[in-house]
């Protein structure tokens, strides 16, 4: 009935669906199809040309200058005479914070305008995350194409089978001692350090000192009110590491894979840290790495122990304040203490697309070759991978980098097997009690055993 | 910096997957249009087709994910059996219960940290969503400024408000620890200590939910009609009286719904245990984070599936029987 009242008279259109009723004025509902037609078309053209748009090309005004290029671009990376659109992906763990990451893509800019056929996508994750979704990612059979990140990965990476050996792809012998695991490389260096160092603040402390005994009296003398002798990182184990070279101890036995924690050297040096807090009280009460680097940085630290990764930024705030040494000698063991060495580098997942191969690899000696090491070096103030490139004058003439690389024959190669997973873990928890005065070192050592041993279980 | 490049590329990313979404569809239902309406000529076709696209979308991103994790949790996955994994039937739900599912702390202990975490902060998102919902509830002068500055918290991205919060928890450079030496007070060891921490969470968190409880409550309490509180008032009920015998009873379609939301949301609460508990304290750890670190930190992808679903039961059992003692459900099935 309504249906012919509707098409007999120009009234409005009444719809009647269940309990509702639509009504609809014949202009207004003209509008309305009109309206949700072009809304439609808009939305499709949009898309549709959205998803046309070609991938973003570099344009020829943001290819580096001399001044701003890591280098220029060497023959061998050049595009083969096949130019498809290769897109890599590259995963880094270089943060912004301190230039890391603008130097990444600056080498992939630059690669790019070598071989325009050749676009990066520079995704930067912090350290654990990188690790955590590259694993995830190679679960789901969408890896990225290259990651740039540090040698301790190794051990996860290879044990689930998601990495390739390098050995056969790159002359490892330009390189310095890389991530070796069952017989072969793993991974190819960019830069070789990733080691706590002693820094300290020249106005504070003149001179680096030489073993703990002085250590702990020139911090002394300078701990009053809001200025602390010593900071660094309390809440980490990679901060214990070195300690415990010093006084004699390891994290795993001979063969490498067990855990050693439970050790007089380990409650040696857990007592150590214990004393520089509470006996000497020459540390701030609290004091985790963003603390220790903030004291630090106002003028409020005489020393502190930091990575490479932080020499750039340091020298900037603190200009030629800055000194840098190796960590002081054990005084009770005579032992220098010895920080773990890694560095960074790259690895190549196993599932990179074959066609994209060739371009990784010219990516990567591209990225390792002598200029861009060098440019590094200045850059980032990091020892690099490359050997040909420790004996530059960057190095040999900057005090810094020479505090850095004296550190450097002091540390210890970082484990990279899985297990060390299980020692970072059960470490932690037991180092922040002692450093909280809630528990001994004694029962930390045993606590820390415990749980490697039963982490080591849970891995199989 | 966001480029015209990076703008055209997420164009370009999220252009594509809705144009192959609107491609999929559109082929879906001319063919379903086809079947149903032309050859079946079927009295349901249209609801049929309309529900379609939502139930392959749910499928994918919801059914099909829950089958896997299922497979997942009958198998030892982890990383040193990554691709070659093998089925070991119900073997990790007996685990769950049995073992560590952390470093050291078992499955119950961590349940119980997780109720304590839940029953601490609905009870006073429900208490201080309450006091504040009242006060807002009469009239007085700036009243919409005075809602607005409160529902704030609700409205910062809660990982940033969290990660915040926890630079306030600093021992150091905190501005509750500046206040509390101001005041001649000790410091409080906030990311460290086993206690404070946990009640720096509590505090994030119930800086965060009582807002959403706020604004509930405050709707719900402008629904009932004033006439209640006069007869009330004439009978010489006092304030007490009238907000135990009026005002509780009928909000009580209101706090029940959200009550159960925020039991949920708390219990499953990720962002705040996760980012406070900076130095991974186990006593700070409650379920969800606990499932997290199993997963993704400690690698053992078999065993967390199998968590998830004890957990995934537990939520189940919660909620079935929250709504049959509420009978929120009843008039959906009359």
């Amino acid at each position: 009935m309504m249906e012919v009242l509707n098409k007999r008279y120009s009234l409005p259109k009444v719809y009647f669906r269940k309990n509702t009723y639509l009504i609809l004025f014949p202009e207004e509902e003209k509008m309305s199809k009109k309206l949700l037609t072009l809304l439609s078309v808009l939305m499709i053209a949009v898309f549709v040309l959205a998803a046309c748009t070609p991938a973003a090309t570099p344009a020829p005004e943001e290819q580096p200058t001399a001044e701003d290029a890591p280098t220029q671009v060497p023959a061998e990376p050049t595009a083969e005479p096949v130019m498809e659109e290769v897109t890599i992906q590259l995963w880094t763990k270089e943060g912004e914070t301190d230039g890391g990451l603008q130097y990444v893509q600056s080498l992939t800019d630059a690669f790019t305008a070598a071989n325009p056929n050749v676009t990066f996508e520079v995704i930067n994750k912090e350290v654990e995350t990188l690790r955590e979704d590259f694993q995830t990612a190679s679960l789901a059979g969408n890896p990225p194409d290259l990651l740039w990140t540090v040698s301790d990965h190794a051990g996860p990476f290879t044990t689930a089978d998601l990495i390739m050996p390098v050995d056969d792809l790159f002359d490892m012998s330009k390189y310095v001692e890389s991530v070796q695991l069952n017989g072969q490389t793993w991974a190819v260096p960019i830069s070789s350090g990733n080691h706590l160092m002693l820094l300290y603040n020249k106005d504070l402390v003149p001179t680096a000192p030489a073993d703990t005994d002085e250590m702990i009296a020139v911090a002394k003398s300078i701990t009053s009110g809001d200025t602390y002798g010593l900071v660094f990182n309390q809440t980490e184990p990679f901060w214990l590491a070195p300690w415990l070279g010093g006084f004699g101890g390891a994290v795993f036995a001979e063969d490498g894979v067990t855990p050693t924690l439970n050790t007089p050297e380990m409650v040696a040096t857990l007592q150590f840290l214990y004393d520089l807090k509470y006996t000497d009280a020459i540390m701030p009460a609290e004091s985790d790495y963003n603390g220790a680097d903030t004291l630090f940085k106002e003028g409020k630290a005489g020393m502190l122990i930091n990575g490479d990764w932080s020499l750039a930024d340091y020298k900037t705030v603190l200009g030629d304040k800055l000194g840098v040494a190796p960590l002081p000698k054990v005084t009770a063991t005579g032992l220098m203490p010895a920080p773990y060495t890694s560095g960074t580098y790259f690895m190549i997942p196993k599932e990179v697309a074959p066609e994209k191969m060739d371009y990784i690899k010219a990516f990567v000696e591209f990225a390792t070759n002598l200029e861009n090491q060098t440019t590094m070096v200045t850059t980032l103030s990091r020892l690099p991978g490359l050997v040909e490139a420790l004996s530059i004058p960057e190095i040999s003439d900057d005090p810094i980098l020479q505090g850095s690389a004296a550190q450097m024959s002091f540390g210890t190669p970082m484990p990279t097997v899985l297990e060390m997973r299980c020692n970072w873990d059960a470490m932690k928890p037991e180092q922040i009690k002692v450093l909280a005065d809630q528990e001994t070192p004694e029962d930390a050592a045993a606590a820390m055993q415990a749980a490697a041993d039963a982490c080591i279980v849970s891995l199989e | 910096m966001i480029t015209m490049d990076v703008i055209l590329k997420s164009l370009n990313e999220v252009g594509t997957t809705v144009l192959y979404v609107l491609i999929g569809t559109a082929v879906i239902e001319s063919i379903m249009y086809v079947v149903l309406v032309r050859l079946l000529k079927w009295r349901y076709a249209m609801p049929v087709m309309l529900l379609t696209p939502a139930i392959i979308g749910l499928g994918a991103l919801v059914v099909y994910p829950l089958i896997w994790e299922a497979n997942l949790s009958l198998t030892n996955m982890s990383l040193r059996r990554f691709r070659n994994y093998e089925y070991v039937g119900f073997e990790n739900y007996v685990r769950v219960f049995t073992e560590p599912v952390l470093k050291t702390i078992k499955f119950f202990p961590l349940f119980g940290q997780t109720l304590l975490w839940t029953v601490i902060n609905v009870v006073f998102h429900v208490v201080g969503g309450m006091i504040l919902a009242l006060l807002l509830n009469r009239k007085m002068r700036g009243r919409g400024l005075y809602r607005m500055v409160l529902i704030m918290p609700w409205a910062i991205p809660q990982v940033i408000a969290v990660l915040a919060w926890r630079s306030e928890f600093h021992y150091e450079f905190g501005f509750i620890n500046i206040i509390l030496k101001n005041l001649g007070m000790q410091p409080v060891s906030w990311l460290l200590d086993p206690t404070a921490n946990f009640a720096a969470m509590c505090i994030t968190n119930i800086w965060l939910g009582i807002p959403f409880m706020m604004v509930i409550l405050l709707g719900g309490l402008q629904s009932i009609a004033g006439e209640y509180y006069e007869a009330a008032e004439m009978d010489g009920a006092s304030g007490w009286q009238r907000f135990w015998k009026i005002t509780v009873p009928l909000m009580q379609p209101v706090l029940a719904p959200s009550i159960i939301l925020g039991t949920v949301w708390t219990f499953n609460n990720f962002n705040v245990p996760f980012f406070i508990n900076q130095n991974e304290l186990e006593t700070s750890d409650i379920l969800v984070t606990g499932l997290f670190r199993a997963a993704f930190q400690y690698n053992r992808y078999g065993f967390s599936a199998a968590f998830a679903f004890v957990i995934f039961a537990i939520l189940v059992i919660y909620s079935i029987f929250y709504l049959r003692a509420t009978g929120t459900l009843k008039g959906i099935r009359d």
